[in-house]
């Protein structure tokens, strides 16, 4: 098969490919802030006090977490209309992938505030110091640490979501890959092509946190 | 029983066992002490092929262990070894530790293993404790449990790596005492140790190690009382001084 | 209007049935198969075989750096050029399949390594073969931390089957796909399509915290 392998098609696509790519890596990106800030939220709620704000939040994240991320999608795709909503495809496709991935950063960065010893807390309240000055100083930045390689993770996964997106119609890596299985007939070059691409954010963002790992944990160690 | 010949072995850069020339007899005890990074460990830990050797000849009951195509499962059936940090395997009873390679490599039947083991935890003071799981004892039991799974193989000699350092100083007796017995039934045995006062009841010689070379050796009184070498004095004086 | 939706959506329930059952099935198969192949691979990611701990982590890297989707259109519009024509519902097995076999590999894997290199040594020095050191001392206590991932794993197996719906299998995520092209109400469709999936999902991830919490209680 190998003989036959169009690259001339796929040079000659190269353009479209780097628009797709992009228009990923957009996808992601805003998808990741998104999730952020949702899944800051979430945690915030699951975190404080209030029995109702904590329940509220936990009943958001057994939800995403427990229905594939498709039917999310499908979910705001079939459903806004249905309830008047009129946005685009990107935009539902966002929203899902925000949602859908702040519920794990919920988690995430409950993992890491729980992992801070107790006696740190101990230590900051015999200081005096408010609530928010303890979560600025003494545990967000510890959080932070052990944070960061599993929030990576995710990212890699919200980078692997995005893909979902091409069949909402989304113009994207994967769509790449589907117009030239369509138009061209070489399901082959085209999705070998996405693959390629899909790979090269893999790896960068695995470097990355092997990366951050290994400066982490010399703050650790003290 | 056991040679060393021209043996040296490098970790890396680190030239941890320099030209080692040592012969242990059948039945002999031999002790082997020195300051940590000595390569006393590393020593003990080639008679069974944990570590390999790099160059020279190590020769274990007739075996060659120098060489890759030695089939070292045979020759570990006669070997017993008895880890500083014990190894117990957590997810069986004492009896199941002791009875489970009997059963595996001899393959003996359960019946025979089961008597073979009890009897052997009777002898290092244990024979009410088969069901116990490694959790439920102390450290001195634990060790002494692997003391017995070690001798339950019949093994013609026995490898102890600093058996005793890991435990409570109240519970180190307990396990002296098992393996003074042994020494006394004539088992062949390389000890490394701290214990001097095991070494000086029954080690037949005394060897020590310092940056991979064995400096000296003797039987305990010669060892003890008239150290040829100034290092051993230096050594002899910091661990006999508590 | 919607309350005609909704007696339409109630009589299509069968419908629905029948895809949960395709999507159990699915997910059953694969499971079954890829923590078979998972385990085996596994085992031989530690051992000390340069090649194949090589060949498995470029192959576990590449199905993990990549999306399911693409790995699915790979198999069901690829692999004919090669002469191999797959039905929808076995191209979903194979691609689940392989999914599931290279996560379960990486679980197992670092599952035997976290077990203390010194119950290696001492099973090794009583003249246990490898095969009897895995089986009797180094497996049993691995397995206490590859339980509870598995679990988990086995939660992200059945979410992901929801994506061979893109190439006509009808489980319940099709089912709900055709159905809302009847019936467009996307919120109640999909609502109950999520509802379907969170009975079986929900209890598994509890299963899987529950076997967090207690392997974690079990160690010394």
């Amino acid at each position: 098969m190998l003989e036959t392998f169009n690259f001339r098609v796929i040079f000659e696509y190269m353009p479209f490919f780097l628009k797709c790519f992009t228009a990923t890596l957009w996808l992601s990106g805003v998808g990741l802030v998104g999730a952020l800030a949702v899944g800051t939220l979430a945690c915030a709620m699951r975190i404080s006090g209030s029995k109702l704000l904590s329940t509220a939040a936990g009943v958001y994240i057994e939800s995403i977490r427990s229905t594939p991320l498709l039917v999310q999608i499908y979910f705001f795709y079939f459903g806004l209309p249905s309830l008047g909503i009129m946005v685009t495809e990107e935009i539902t496709g966002v929203v899902a992938l925000s949602l859908n991935s702040g519920a794990y950063i919920a988690e995430i960065l409950r993992a890491g505030v729980q992992s801070i010893p107790f006696g740190q807390i101990e230590a900051s309240l015999s200081s005096g110091l408010s609530y928010f000055q303890r979560m600025r100083y003494i545990v967000f930045p510890q959080a932070l640490g052990v944070t960061i390689p599993p929030m990576l993770g995710q990212a890699i996964v919200l980078v692997k979501d995005s893909a979902l997106l091409s069949l909402i119609a989304v113009t994207e890596l994967t769509r790449a890959g589907q117009i030239m299985n369509s138009e061209r007939f070489m399901p082959a070059e085209g999705f070998f092509t996405s693959a390629v691409f899909y790979l090269v954010i893999y790896f960068m963002l695995k470097s990355l946190a092997g990366w951050s790992e290994k400066r982490l944990i010399f703050r650790e160690s003290r | 029983m056991i040679r060393f010949k021209n043996v040296h072995k490098w970790f890396g850069k680190i030239h941890v066992l320099n030209d080692i020339q040592l012969e242990v007899g059948a039945g002999e005890v031999l002790v082997v002490c020195g300051p940590s990074g000595s390569g006393k460990s590393t020593l003990i830990r080639c008679i069974n092929r944990l570590e390999p050797i790099q160059k020279g000849e190590l020769i274990v009951d007739g075996m060659e262990v120098h060489d890759h195509k030695t089939n070292m499962r045979k020759l570990r059936a006669e070997i017993g070894f008895v880890f500083q940090q014990f190894n117990l395997y957590p997810h069986m009873t004492a009896l199941e530790n002791v009875t489970l390679a009997p059963m595996k490599v001899r393959k003996i039947s359960k019946k025979e293993a089961i008597s073979a083991g009890m009897e052997v935890m009777e002898k290092v003071g244990l024979g009410d404790k088969i069901d116990a799981y490694p959790a439920q004892l102390s450290g001195g039991q634990q060790q002494r449990v692997a003391i017995a799974r070690g001798l339950c193989m019949r093994p013609r000699i026995m490898l102890f790596d600093e058996p005793t350092s890991a435990l409570d100083p109240e519970m180190i007796n307990e396990v002296l005492e098992v393996m003074k017995a042994l020494a006394r039934e004539g088992m062949t045995m390389v000890v490394v140790t701290h214990e001097m006062g095991f070494a000086k009841e029954v080690a037949h010689r005394v060897a020590i190690m310092d940056v991979g070379q064995v400096i000296e050796i003797a039987p305990p009184h010669e060892f003890f009382s008239n150290p040829k070498s100034e290092r051993t004095r230096l050594f002899l004086s910091k661990i006999l001084s508590h | 209007m919607w309350k005609n939706y909704l007696t339409r959506l109630v009589q299509s329930l069968p419908f629905f049935i029948t895809g949960l059952w395709m999507t159990i099935a699915v997910s059953a198969i694969s499971l079954a198969a890829g923590t078979l192949i998972g385990f085996f691979l596994g085992i031989l990611r530690t051992r000390p075989n340069r090649l194949f701990r090589y060949l498995i982590g470029a192959w576990v890297d590449v199905i993990r750096g990549t999306p399911f989707l693409v790995q699915i259109f790979i198999v069901f519009f690829i692999l004919p050029e090669f002469g191999i024509h797959l039905d929808a519902f076995p191209a979903a097995i194979l691609a689940l399949t392989n999914l599931g076999a290279c996560f379960i590999c990486e679980i197992v894997a670092a599952g035997i390594r976290s077990v203390p290199w010194g119950q290696k040594e001492a099973a090794s020095s009583s003249g246990l073969t490898e095969w009897q050191q895995l089986r009797y001392v180094v497996m049993p206590q691995a397995m206490r931390t590859i339980l509870p991932p598995l679990v988990g794993q086995y939660v992200l197996l059945i979410k992901d089957s929801s994506v061979v719906s893109v190439i006509g299998v009808t489980d319940v995520t099709r089912v709900g796909w055709l159905t809302v092209q009847r019936i467009p109400h996307g919120l109640m469709v999909f609502g109950l399509v999520g509802l379907l999936y969170f009975i079986i999902c929900y209890p598994l991830i509890r299963l899987s915290n529950l076997l967090e919490k207690k392997m974690a209680k079990g160690t010394r």
